[in-house]
């Protein structure tokens, strides 16, 4: 019966081909929504990681970056310093602003670096220099490459005119890229002299991040110290919390829509070979193998669909990523894993609603005509 | 007499009309709520922006944006600009971002701070705020972290009161709150940085009204002209400009998602229409063998198609609503518009066109039917 039920279920060639492909599209949109909030949470935290700090040390009351806002007298830096366990420290200016470059405005994270600094700069370059003078930027390679603007070219932070004087990379995100310019700029444009928003401290080896951040604590007031992974997981956990609603209802809408189309195909399929269901309940086959046999049609659709659009998503996204640039997509095993989850519920309810039509099936009716 | 052979199989197999018609609802509604996803978050942006209730939006000079974007005036700006022939009164506004935490989870706000104009316009539950510590959050938080009148809202270890649950108060994916400049005070003086004040941000934006008698565009090149450091904006103006940024950030994405929502409608037309034809396999060899060239069989897998497609527009203009309405319930920050003319319109047209290309992946096998076929039990 098992062997019968795939057996015909491939005969119906086309018709099964187009099912699989709807199912395949259906659960490829569900990943490609989770593959933007994936991609962009990663991006989001793209700064925090790359700088690499041990302890970050920021106004009482914040405990991340993405969308925040902080500010620490400058001198609290200083008195960071004599710590205990501090190697080194780095601060910098930090707001979201909206920048014009290239006819657009662009949401962006502008980061007000000191002329001292060693790694709380760009990471990687594509070009130019890494660390603004006044009236410069560094802006993103990719922004660049989106407006056409090259080093030389200006771009409006508020109401100040900057010289792009370098392009970085992989500082791009369609929530959050990161524009660096001097510090004095920055604080000119935030009437924010003598502050800071973040300060970042390197350990002395063999301190743990966790005993430094409790002893900054301990040692200064109306700050928060937050070891590097808390830090960064705070503001992953947020970004990827802000879409999880909106990705649980994509997913129900896209199971539902994978659940329409195996049952269509389901019933379709059991319209067709009606005759010859009522023969093999004529013959004596019980009706729980023939729900077998339904059940394991459903979950071949079913998953034929899900490893296909796993399949297109490791085909498709890195092309979308090189037409769209601007959209940095990330799937991850567990998105997958967790695409399975509904698709098993999706092939349990189809066999479901088939069931019922096989049931109905009279095997009196294999004798008519 | 091919209309005719449609409208009579329509009427001859309902069940498996109504399946039919049911999937390609599914689908289309799927691209309206797409669509009404985007246009949703531009109505958010737009209301933010136009409901504060001024004729006239005043920033620092440079910014153009009110919406996640920080501008920062001077404090006499205000005085100034009341001294200008027409404006009845310059209200203050400030913006402030924020991230508000409860256990394990936390959402960035803007909290709006506001002392004569500028508060929420609709309130769900609960009242404006009147006293000291008083928020008002938008129901979306509400939803998210069980909030209620009454209940305690810390932001930066600085305590609040729920006193009242505001509705379209959100936009570009995060809630707004509410509160007083008094409280706003308060919560500075409790961080750190009191020394100077000036260093944070106490006035954003100017909420100006203007005279009857008095032109707002009129207004706003006095404004620009006697305060250089300002940027005087029509509230419209200012909302197409938050829309356009909105639009720099996720356009692509949301286009990308109506292209694969479109590509599964054509495979599910596809995949109706192929079935149809298998069904009736031998009813369409007859038609052949009855004399009918392709173009004739073509056009009835066409008019089908165009019938079944124009059937399930309604059907999907009603699920569609009904998602959007679950989605509002379940995430109320997001607000899915599913029923714009334009959106709508658009998307009936473009579904038609992808159910006819649908159809024609399913003509290659009436095309090969064999009308001997006609002749077989």
């Amino acid at each position: 019966m098992i062997r019968w039920s795939i057996k015909s279920l491939l005969s119906e060639g086309a018709g099964v081909v187009a099912s699989c492909f709807g199912v395949a599209f259906a659960f490829l949109l569900v990943m490609f929504f989770s593959a933007v909030f994936s991609g962009e949470s990663e991006r989001i935290v793209a700064y925090p990681t790359q700088v690499n700090a041990d302890v970050w040390v920021m106004q009482k009351g914040v405990a991340n970056m993405h969308m925040a806002m902080s500010q620490l007298w400058d001198w609290k830096q200083d008195r960071i310093n004599t710590i205990e366990g501090v190697k080194e420290t780095e601060s910098i200016l930090y707001l979201n602003a909206v920048i014009h470059a290239g006819d657009r405005d662009w949401f962006t994270y502008i980061v007000g670096l000191t002329g001292s600094t060693t790694f709380s700069g760009p990471w990687s370059m594509h070009s130019g220099k890494p660390i603004p003078a006044r009236s410069e930027a560094v802006i993103p390679d990719m922004l660049s490459r989106l407006t056409g603007l090259k080093i030389g070219d200006r771009i409006k932070i508020v109401d100040k005119y900057f010289t792009i004087a370098g392009l970085s990379s992989g500082t791009f995100s369609m929530a959050n890229s990161i524009v660096f310019v001097s510090y004095d700029d920055l604080a000119d444009i935030m009437s924010a002299g003598s502050t800071v928003s973040y300060v970042m401290v390197r350990a002395n080896e063999g301190v743990s991040a966790e005993k430094l951040a409790s002893r900054i604590l301990n040692q200064l007031e109306k700050v928060n110290a937050l070891p590097q992974k808390q830090f960064i997981a705070n503001d992953h956990h947020m970004a990827m919390q802000m879409g999880v609603e909106i990705i649980s209802m994509m997913t129900v809408i896209g199971s539902t829509l994978a659940l329409i189309i195996v049952a269509f195909t389901s019933y379709v399929f059991i319209a067709r070979k009606k005759r010859d269901l009522a023969i093999a309940k004529a013959i004596g086959f019980a009706n729980q193998q023939i729900y077998m046999s339904v059940l394991i049609q459903s979950l071949t659709l079913t998953f034929s669909g899900l490893v296909l659009s796993a399949v297109f998503s490791l085909l498709l996204f890195p092309l979308i990523s090189v037409a769209a640039p601007e959209v940095f997509l990330k799937v991850t095993a567990s998105s997958i894993i967790e695409m399975a989850i509904p698709a098993l519920i999706v092939a349990a309810i189809a066999a479901l609603w088939s069931a019922r039509q096989v049931a109905s099936v009279d095997p009196v009716s294999v004798f008519h005509e | 007499m091919i209309v005719q052979l449609v409208l009579r199989r329509i009427q001859s197999h309902p069940y498996r009309i109504l399946l039919s018609v049911l999937a390609i609802s599914s689908v289309i509604s799927l691209v309206l709520v797409l669509e009404g996803f985007r246009e949703g978050i531009y109505q958010q942006i737009r209301h933010m922006v136009t409901s504060r209730g001024a004729d006239v939006i005043v920033s620092q000079a440079g910014v153009s944006n009110m919406i996640a974007s920080r501008s920062l005036l001077p404090q006499l700006s205000r005085i100034e600009i009341e001294k200008i022939e027409g404006v009845l009164q310059a209200h203050p506004l400030t913006t402030l971002p924020v991230i508000y935490r409860q256990g394990n989870r936390s959402t960035p706000v803007f909290v709006l701070v506001y002392d004569t104009l500028g508060g929420p316009a609709e309130i769900e539950q609960g009242r404006s705020i009147e006293k000291e510590r008083d928020i008002v959050i938008d129901k979306s938080l509400s939803a998210i972290y069980g909030l209620q009148p009454g209940d305690d809202f810390i932001i930066s270890d600085f305590r609040f009161k729920v006193v009242g649950l505001s509705k379209n108060t959100a936009a570009f994916f995060a809630p707004f709150s509410f509160i007083s400049y008094d409280d706003l005070i308060d919560l500075y003086f409790d961080s750190d940085i009191v020394g100077d004040l000036s260093t944070l941000p106490l006035l954003s934006f100017l909420l100006v009204e203007v005279s009857r008698n008095h032109d707002p565009k009129e207004i706003i090149s006095k404004i620009e002209s006697l305060i250089p450091r300002a940027d005087a904006f029509l509230p419209e103006q200012i909302a197409e400009n938050d829309v356009a940024m909105s639009r720099s950030m996720l356009g692509v994405v949301f286009q990308l998602m109506i292209v694969i929502a479109y590509v599964i409608c054509v495979l599910v037309i596809s995949l109706i229409m192929f079935s149809a034809i298998q069904a009736r396999k031998h009813e369409l060899a007859v038609f052949k063998a009855m004399g009918f060239n392709r173009m004739g069989l073509s056009k009835l897998v066409f008019i089908e198609t165009f019938v079944l497609t124009t059937l399930a527009i309604p059907i999907a203009n009603i699920f569609a609503y009904l998602l959007a309405q679950l989605i509002h319930d379940v995430a109320p920050v997001y607000l899915i518009l599913s029923n714009e003319t334009g959106p709508v319109v658009r998307t009936f047209v473009a579904s038609l066109l992808f159910a006819l290309l649908g159809s024609l992946l399913s003509l290659r096998s009436v095309v090969r039917l064999d009308p001997a076929l006609a002749f077989k039990n």
